[in-house]
C-alpha cells in the first residue's frame, strides 16, 4: 500500500527582482528589472505512512511553508510531484481538498465579520456535511476544542487562542483523512497549546488522521510527533526517529542540582576533572541551581554523578535524557552535521 | 449547478447579515449611494437640456441607450464586485490559498463570497431612464421582445464580468492588477453613447477590441429598430460566449502561477 503522503523531488523556484535601495533602484528596477531565481524547495522527497504525525522542522526561510503550499495544492511544484490519499493536488484539486483539512496559524480562513457559527454553517455547506454529521461533529469539536464560549462571537473579536482552536476546527468539520498544520501553536499560551496538542492527538488516535504539523515549538514535537523530517535552505537534512535524532547527535544528558551553598559552584571543574572540551560538556549556574550538560560518549554519568557528590554539597539531584531542543539549536547552528 | 445555485443562496444571506454588524457604515453607505445616484440624474440631465439631439440621435433614444447599458454593468456589480479585490489585494496578500484549499470552483468562490448592494442604486438610475424613455419611442414591440432582452443581457454582462476575470486574473503573475481592471473600467463610458458619434478608431476599439459596444449600443439599437439582429445580438451573444472562455483559461493558468506570499 502507497504511504499516504508520497512527495518526490519536490523543487519549487521562484522568481525574484533584485532591486538597489531606495527610489532610484526601485524606478531601476522597473525598467530594467535585475532577476534572480531562488530555489525555496530544491530536491525533497518523503513519506508518510498513514495515521502518523509527522514534525517538519526548520529554520525560517528553510521552505516548510512552500512544501506545505505545493501539498495542499496552493503553489504547483516547478519540478517534481507529490501524491496525497492517492491523488495529485494539482491535477485533481477539488476533489482532492475535500478530504484535507488546512490551517496556517499565521492567516485565518474564517470569516472575519461573521458569528463562528455562521462560519460552520457556511463551512458545512462548501463541503457538503450532511445534517446529521454536522450536528455529531460540532459536539465532538465543541468538547475536543471547548469552542461554546466564543461560537456566537464574530471571529474579529475571537482572541488569538480562541481563533486558532476555530480554525483547526474549521479544518476539521468535514472529516479530513489528511490535517496539515502551519504553525499551528505559534503566539499562543501555554494552556492553550495543550488544549491544541490534545485535540491532535485525539484526532490522531481516534479517527486516525495523517497529521503534518511545522512547528517552531520543540515541545509540540517531542509531545505529539513520532518522526520528523528536518529542512532548512530548502534542503531535506534529516528524516527520521525522534530517537534516532537522539542517537545520531551523541547521548547527551543534563544533570541538574541544587548546592546547598551557591558559590561552591566553582569548585567544579568537570573540564578539567575529565579532559573535555566545551563541546562535551557545559555546566550553568542561576542561583543555587545548576545545570550540567554532558556527552555520555566522553564520559560516563555514574563518574559526573560520583565526581559531583564528592565535590560539593547537594541537596537535591537528577538526570534527564537529551532535550530535543538542543539537538535542534545546535543544528540550527549547524554545530553538528547529521 | 444547483449546489452552487444553493451556496450562493448561503453566501448572499451571510453578506447580508455581515452589512448589518456594521449598521453605521450600512446607513452611510445607503445615504451617500442615494446621493451619488441623484446627482448623476441631475447631471445626465444637464448633458441632455443643452444637447437635444446627438449625431440624428434623439434625446429619448441616447437616454434608452444610456439606460440600456446600465442593465448588465448593474448586474456584474452586484454580483462579481469581488473580482476587485483579486486585483487589489487578495492575490498581492496571499489571501487566495484560502480558495484553493477549498472544494469548489476558485472564480466561483471569490465571486459568491461578496454581493454588492451599491449596485442597487445603479439600479435605480438604470429603472429611471428606461420608464422615461421608453413610452416616448416608439419601440416595435413582439412576444420575443422581453426574453431577447433577458438572454442578450446575459451576454452583455458576461462581457463586463469576463474583462473583469481577465484583468484581475493578471494579478496571478504581477501580484497586482487592480488599476488595469481599473483603466479597462473606465473605456466603457465609451458604450453609454452612440458609437457613431465617435472617429472610426474608437469605434473599432470597442466594437472589436474591447465590445463595450455590444453591452449597450449595438443590442440597444436593435430594440430600437428592429434591424441587424444577426450582427446586434449575435455579435453581443458571440463576444460575451468568447471573453468568457478566454476569461476562464487565463484565470486556470492564473492558478499555477499563483506564488501565494511567505508566512
Amino acid at each position: 500500500m502507497e504511504a499516504m503522503i508520497y512527495a518526490e523531488n519536490l523543487r519549487k523556484e521562484f522568481k525574484k527582482i533584485i532591486k538597489e535601495p531606495g527610489l532610484k533602484g526601485a524606478a531601476k528596477a522597473l525598467f530594467k528589472p535585475n532577476k534572480e531565481i531562488v530555489t525555496a524547495v530544491d530536491d525533497i522527497s518523503f513519506e508518510v505512512p498513514a495515521g502518523e504525525i509527522l514534525g517538519f522542522i526548520g529554520p525560517n526561510g528553510a521552505g516548510k511553508s512552500t512544501v506545505i503550499k505545493m501539498l495542499t495544492g496552493i503553489l504547483t511544484p516547478t519540478s517534481g510531484f507529490c501524491r496525497i490519499n492517492g491523488k495529485i493536488p494539482q491535477e485533481d484539486r477539488k476533489n482532492y481538498v475535500r478530504e484535507i483539512g488546512v490551517v496556517f496559524g499565521q492567516r485565518t480562513q474564517l470569516w472575519w465579520d461573521l458569528a463562528l457559527r455562521e462560519t460552520y454553517s457556511v463551512l458545512k455547506e462548501i463541503y457538503q456535511v450532511p445534517e446529521e454529521q454536522f450536528k455529531k461533529r460540532m459536539t465532538f469539536l465543541n468538547e475536543v476544542l471547548e469552542l461554546d464560549s466564543f461560537i456566537t462571537s464574530p471571529v474579529r473579536t475571537l482572541s488569538l487562542g480562541q481563533r486558532m482552536r476555530a480554525d483547526i476546527a474549521a479544518a476539521l468539520l468535514h472529516s479530513p483523512k489528511v490535517l496539515f498544520l502551519d504553525e499551528p501553536t505559534i503566539g499562543l499560551d501555554v494552556v492553550v497549546k495543550e488544549n491544541i496538542r490534545s485535540a491532535i492527538r485525539k484526532i490522531n488516535e481516534e479517527e486516525g488522521t495523517t497529521v503534518i504539523l511545522t512547528t517552531h515549538d520543540l515541545a509540540d514535537i517531542e509531545l505529539l510527533c513520532e518522526r520528523i523530517v528536518m529542512i532548512d535552505k530548502g534542503r531535506k537534512v534529516f528524516d527520521g526517529g525522534l530517537s534516532e535524532l537522539r542517537h545520531n547527535f551523541g547521548d547527551v544528558r543534563t544533570l541538574r542540582f541544587e548546592l546547598v551553598n551557591g558559590p561552591d559552584f566553582k569548585l567544579l571543574d568537570y573540564r578539567r576533572r575529565f579532559k573535555l572540551t566545551d563541546d562535551d560538556v557545559s555546566a550553568e549556574r542561576d542561583g543555587s541551581s545548576v545545570t550540567v550538560r554532558f556527552d555520555t560518549a566522553k564520559v560516563s554519568v555514574e563518574e559526573m554523578i560520583s565526581y559531583t557528590l564528592s565535590t560539593v554539597h547537594v541537596k537535591d539531584l537528577n538526570i534527564k535524557d537529551v532535550e530535543i531542543e538542543e539537538i535542534i539549536k545546535k543544528l540550527y547552528r549547524r554545530e553538528v552535521s547529521l | 449547478m444547483m449546489r452552487y445555485i444553493r451556496l450562493h443562496r448561503i453566501f448572499i444571506a451571510q453578506y447580508l447579515k455581515r452589512l448589518m454588524e456594521y449598521k453605521v457604515d450600512f446607513m452611510l453607505g445607503a445615504i451617500g449611494l442615494l446621493i451619488a445616484q441623484g446627482m448623476q440624474l441631475i447631471f445626465l440631465g444637464i448633458i441632455f437640456s443643452a444637447i437635444p439631439a446627438l449625431k440624428g440621435w434623439q434625446f429619448e433614444e441616447v437616454l434608452f441607450i444610456y439606460g440600456f447599458s446600465l442593465v448588465p454593468k448593474t448586474i456584474d456589480h452586484l454580483f462579481t464586485d469581488n473580482l476587485w479585490m483579486v486585483g487589489y489585494r487578495i492575490i498581492r496578500k496571499g489571501e487566495f490559498d484560502k480558495y484553493l484549499t477549498r472544494p469548489i470552483n476558485t472564480l466561483y468562490h471569490v465571486i459568491a463570497e461578496n454581493f454588492c448592494v451599491d449596485a442597487f442604486g445603479e439600479l435605480l438610475t438604470c429603472i429611471l431612464l428606461l420608464a422615461y424613455s421608453i413610452p416616448k419611442l416608439s419601440i416595435p414591440f413582439h412576444w420575443y421582445t422581453i426574453p431577447l432582452f433577458l438572454i442578450v443581457s446575459i451576454f452583455a454582462t458576461l462581457i463586463y464580468t469576463s474583462l473583469k476575470i481577465m484583468t484581475s486574473a493578471i494579478s496571478f503573475w504581477t501580484k497586482a492588477s487592480g488599476h488595469i481592471t481599473h483603466m479597462l473600467y473606465m473605456t466603457n463610458d465609451f458604450g453609454k453613447y452612440p458609437v457613431t458619434i465617435y472617429n472610426k478608431a474608437v469605434q473599432a476599439l470597442i466594437t472589436y477590441v474591447i465590445p463595450f459596444a455590444f453591452t449597450a449600443y449595438f443590442p440597444a439599437t436593435y430594440f430600437l429598430t428592429g434591424k441587424n439582429p444577426l450582427f446586434c445580438l449575435g455579435g453581443t451573444v458571440i463576444a460575451g460566449t468568447v471573453l468568457f472562455l478566454l476569461a476562464i483559461f487565463v484565470w486556470n493558468r492564473g492558478l499555477r502561477a499563483y506564488e501565494s506570499a511567505g508566512s
